[in-house]
């Protein structure tokens, strides 16, 4: 199942609605890699409250998207991580270093805005 | 406590059990004829002997309990009767161990105590054994010892359920409290927006760090909190388990987007977390609440001014 990308000013906001399978998320990463720079984006805000688990392999890949966007330019925030799934990550060793992690949207959105502000991104 | 009164105890015994039981105490077949040949003995005395054992429980001030309450006095009254008819009936099973689990509940509800009882049971042992002693005796000693000796097998029989269902009943009692302690233990407070706190008081074993952890990551998603201050100063001692169950909660908050700040690290916790050689990198500690709270306010962007 394609994972809807919308647009949002300078932000790109990925909502996760279903588990997602591992070609799902391979292609949620190529996708973002593309359109980071097709609408010179400069956050990508990916919601993942839905989830009620979070593997190994979504959390590399969600690394590896945030990684990725940095690398052309987006800070990425993830954001609405369960207590019981954050939990589970943590006891299975899944953290997300160097990710920037969030409550939920709104609160993703405002710490973008603040890097904005903050100009770590060259200006907003 | 705060459940319905309860009938029965929790303590339910298989036939398998009852049988394992009684060849615990050595109850044989000869032992049930020796009972059976002193069963109209007994039978004629029952109501001496449940009197017996009531007047002697009455001069002990620990049994008062028992006595404050008339219905439950008759009950136990009636429920001796018919111990002392079973007792001498031969046939333990599994009516006539329900029966004994009931009167022993009974007791135990009243808060009749174990030493108490055994005092007084005893003491009908020793009248029905004296008894028993005076009628046989013409025909020798020795079957009359044996006759009691076999009742007492019985007798032992029934007190290895009475204090089960004693012990069963506190330690039910004690399941009750710990799981009031448990609800209380962890309330995680909100002392402004986006800001909780949650104060730990007393031990923390792997269930409770558990249940801690758990109430901490919904408090976060109910109250949106941005930062949580944990206050320790109430815990006493911080073994590597618990440490490690703490820095897992910090790094799951902050999966949540929730930024923890530990405060309230006695010396004694520091020095022994230190000495375990806890890698605390991830926590980050203030030294006390008032610490704790300013830095929260600075996360947050709030500053405290006097007006």
């Amino acid at each position: 199942m394609p994972v809807p990308i919308l647009k949002q000013g300078d932000t790109l906001i990925v909502s996760v609605q279903a588990a997602l399978t591992d070609r799902d998320l391979i292609d949620l990463k190529n996708e973002l890699a593309e359109k980071v720079g097709q609408y010179r984006s400069k956050g990508v805000v990916i919601d993942v409250s839905l989830l009620d688990v979070m593997d190994s392999f979504a959390t590399r890949t969600l690394r590896g998207i945030a990684q990725t966007t940095k690398l052309r330019g987006a800070n990425t925030v993830i954001v609405g991580i369960q207590p019981d799934v954050a939990f589970a990550m943590v006891q299975l060793g899944l953290a997300l270093e160097g990710v920037d992690t969030a409550l939920d949207l709104d609160e993703g959105m405002e710490l973008l805005n603040r890097r904005f502000g903050k100009g770590e991104l060259g200006g907003g | 406590m705060g459940d319905e009164p309860r009938e029965s105890s929790r303590l339910k015994l298989t036939d398998r059990e009852i049988e394992r039981r009684l060849r615990f105490v050595d109850l044989r077949s000869e032992d049930l004829e020796h009972i059976a040949s002193i069963r109209q003995l007994v039978a004629d005395r029952a109501e001496n002997y449940a009197t017996a054992f009531f007047d002697y429980l009455s001069k002990i001030e620990e049994a008062a309990p028992l006595f404050g309450n008339r219905t439950v006095l008759e009950q136990a009254r009636a429920g001796k009767r018919e111990h002392l008819n079973g007792m001498l009936s031969g046939k333990y099973d599994r009516a006539y161990v329900e029966q004994r689990i009931k009167l022993a509940t009974l007791y135990g509800r009243v808060g009749l105590e174990t030493r108490v009882f055994l005092g007084a049971f005893h003491h009908m042992l020793h009248v029905i054994g004296l008894d028993i002693i005076r009628a046989l005796g013409r025909e020798g000693l020795e079957r009359a010892t044996e006759c009691v000796m076999s009742l007492e097998k019985v007798g032992f029989f029934d007190l290895g359920l009475m204090i089960d269902v004693l012990i069963d009943e506190r330690e039910r009692v004690i399941g009750l409290q710990q799981a009031a302690i448990r609800e209380l233990s962890t309330p995680a407070l909100q002392v402004r927006d986006r800001l909780l706190i949650l104060p730990i008081i007393g031990v923390l074993d792997s269930q409770r760090a558990k249940q801690l952890t758990d109430n901490l990551l919904h408090a976060i998603r109910a109250n949106r909190a941005k930062v949580v201050v944990m206050d320790i100063t109430g815990v006493a001692a911080v073994d590597s388990k618990v440490a490690n169950h703490l820095i897992q909660t910090v790094a799951a908050a902050k999966l949540m987007g929730a930024a923890v700040i530990v405060t309230g690290l006695s010396a004694e916790v520091a020095q022994s977390l230190v000495a375990l050689g806890v890698d605390l990198s991830k926590l980050n500690t203030v030294g006390d609440l008032q610490g704790g709270l300013e830095e929260a306010d600075r996360i947050l962007g709030y500053s405290l001014q006097r007006i």
